[in-house]
């Protein structure tokens, strides 16, 4: 493929190579913009999905502070933008939460009563990177775009799960990112409406409609330009055998391992994810004794996070700390097998067992019914 | 190093603890710690003879190092007098085990302060000094809580119709009796109901009792509610643990307080 054995050329140069590299750059951009109905001209490139959220957030809101200084996100946004709307915060935006239900799910009447007239831009996570609870994206573009707010919407946690469209769902500012449909790590991509305005983050030479400054990482470009050329082929196919996984699993476990419950939309919920908590035991053992046997999950324990604070997610579903404790994140990818599912039904309920055995939380008596 | 980069001396506890289990009977006492930040917790049972530990036993809700920390001391002080036991303390604990990530080094190596904990606890038994569980408030109180009042939806003195919760988080206050039965009827309609109290049981009969353990209620112990928060409607419940003295935000749908 260019850019990894073949062909340098920066796009920026006016010799030969550098037209060249134009032309693939263009065509890369056209095939991303494909796969979210998008026009190619509203697709900017950036070194990752954290630094498109950065620049939809900070050079929406810097851009536009004459028009207001209120901004609305959700509680289970990605930590990404939790931060980014603590840094707003400071620097004099004021920033509004809105709750959701036990599912993890935006409730639209609470997301309508936080709107002010000074609201600029509405910013909600297409779905739950941890949980997997797909949000009423539609809807809140619809009320976005009657009340002439800009909407945000981080899809990383959705590309590839979900068919993405910007038009049908109103959505103003997109982020994506290259890493999670397969393609090389290092590559994001805001996508920047018609007509919309953003400062920008990174000054230079006037890249990415000077909105991204800086030669473009052509290696990435082309390879998440593949990427999704890949994932448009497949992913029909593929949402439905991973939700046939995520079924089956969250059937399995709830039906054969007492006092655990699925955490996340029991429907509503990305293809491929499986999101459960056990009473009375707590994640990251469980994640250590997984691994002895071959498994990997995540957990929402706040024993394995860096803050040892818990999921600030599963916390806003209303947990308590011990229950976020004891949740376990399964997903399926595209190099998971249905014998992978079979594993973990068969590993997991004499783990959670030797486990509960240790606990002075579990009392057998009580799971007894 | 990631928290659960650990010494194989460490997984290998974790993997194959030792002396797991509780101790009863003569000469026995146990001690508990927990940690307020995460909620780890750690029994620790000591069978004493001729001011030796004769057995050791433990129990641990926790992380991986939780777990191999308090199988490496019932390993360490077993055999050892209540005064050398007395002596082994966290660092002791982490280096038999080949250390520890730094960040679990606080957080959940706390099996020298539950063995620490039981030796005081057997002392004061043979001095005849039983410690009194700590009960701080067993009554239910009928003290207002904050912000009660100022919220258009959310906050029910009776429940007429327990259907309108329906999938809904309800906090069912503890009010005493009628407010059990509430917490066990509302879990046919919704299944999350938290069942709040000051109390370290509740104060019902054997059969309440044993229906609301059975049941999917659950029941924040030793903790009452400070405030209630949201917009017009409920949206969040600051809580006190009593036990630890610590505040933190639940959230809610709806908060039932039975007059």
């Amino acid at each position: 493929m260019p850019y990894f054995q073949e062909r340098f050329g920066n796009p920026s140069s006016l010799h030969g190579e550098g037209d060249e590299a134009t032309k693939i750059l263009e065509d890369c951009r056209q095939t991303i913009a494909g796969f979210i109905n998008a026009e190619a001209e509203e697709i900017i490139f950036t070194s990752g999905a954290t630094e498109a959220n950065n620049l939809a957030l900070i050079g929406y809101a810097t851009r536009n502070r004459d028009k207001g200084d209120h901004i609305l996100i959700s509680e289970v946004e990605h930590i990404s933008i939790h931060n980014i709307a603590k840094y707003l915060e400071k620097n004099g935006f004021k920033v509004s939460r809105v709750p959701v239900d036990q599912y993890g799910k935006i409730n639209m009447q609470k997301l309508a009563s936080r709107l002010t007239p000074q609201t600029i831009v509405i910013s909600i996570g297409y779905a739950s990177n941890e949980i997997g609870t797909i949000q009423p994206i539609a809807e809140v573009g619809a009320l976005a775009k009657e009340k002439g707010i800009a909407f945000h919407s981080d899809a990383v946690a959705a590309e590839g799960l979900v068919p993405l469209d910007v038009k049908r769902d109103r959505i103003d500012l997109l982020t994506l990112s290259s890493n999670d449909i397969y393609g090389p790590q290092g590559l994001g991509v805001l996508y920047v409406r018609k007509g919309m305005k953003l400062n920008p983050l990174i000054i230079g030479g006037g890249q990415e409609r000077g909105l991204r400054s800086g030669t473009e990482n052509m290696a990435g470009i082309v390879g998440m330009s593949k990427a999704v050329e890949i994932m448009r082929q497949e992913m029909t196919e593929e949402i439905k055998r991973l939700a046939s996984y995520r079924d089956k699993l969250i059937k399995d476990i709830l039906a054969r391992i007492p006092k655990s419950h699925l955490n996340g939309h029991p429907t509503d919920r990305l293809a491929n994810n499986a999101h459960i908590r056990f009473e009375a035991i707590e994640g990251e053992s469980l994640i250590l004794a997984l691994r002895d046997e071959g498994v990997s999950a995540a957990t929402g324990s706040a024993c394995s996070s860096k803050t040892l604070e818990p999921s600030h997610t599963l916390i806003s579903t209303g947990l308590l700390h011990e229950e976020a404790h004891g949740s376990l994140e399964f997903t399926f990818g595209r190099f998971n097998t249905e014998a992978d599912v079979d594993r973990v039904i068969e590993v997991l309920p004499p783990i959670v067992e030797r486990l509960r055995k240790l606990s002075p939380l579990y009392k057998a008596e009580e799971s007894a019914r | 190093m990631k928290s659960t980069q650990y010494s194989e001396k460490v997984l290998d506890h974790f993997r194959n603890p030792r002396n797991v289990g509780t101790l009863e009977g003569a000469n026995v006492a146990w001690g508990e710690v927990g940690n307020p930040v995460c909620g780890d917790l750690m029994k620790m049972f000591i069978k004493v003879e001729d001011e030796k530990i004769a057995d050791i036993k433990f129990q641990t809700f926790g992380c991986g190092s939780a777990i191999a920390t308090s199988s490496m001391i019932t390993e360490m002080a077993k055999g050892k007098t209540l005064d050398e036991a007395l002596k082994v303390n966290r660092q002791d604990v982490a280096d038999a085990l080949e250390g520890l990530p730094p960040i679990k080094m606080h957080c959940s190596n706390l099996a020298a302060d539950a063995l620490h904990e039981a030796i005081k606890n057997y002392r004061n038994q043979k001095k005849g000094k039983v410690p009194l569980p700590v009960v701080r408030g067993t009554k239910a109180s009928a003290k207002e809580i904050v912000g009660e009042k100022k919220f258009l939806k959310g906050v029910y003195y009776t429940v007429d119709d327990p259907s309108l919760f329906k999938d809904k988080r309800v906090m069912v206050v503890d009010r005493g009796n009628k407010s059990l039965e509430t917490a066990l009827e509302l879990t046919k309609h919704t299944g999350r109901v938290i069942l709040v109290t000051p109390s370290k049981t509740v104060s019902a009969d054997a059969e309440l009792a044993t229906k609301l353990r059975q049941s999917d209620v659950k029941i924040i112990y030793e903790s009452e509610p400070l405030e209630i928060r949201g917009g017009d409607e409920v949206e969040k419940v600051l809580v006190h643990d009593l036990n630890e003295d610590e505040e933190y935000e639940l959230f809610v749908d709806a908060v039932i307080i039975l007059k």
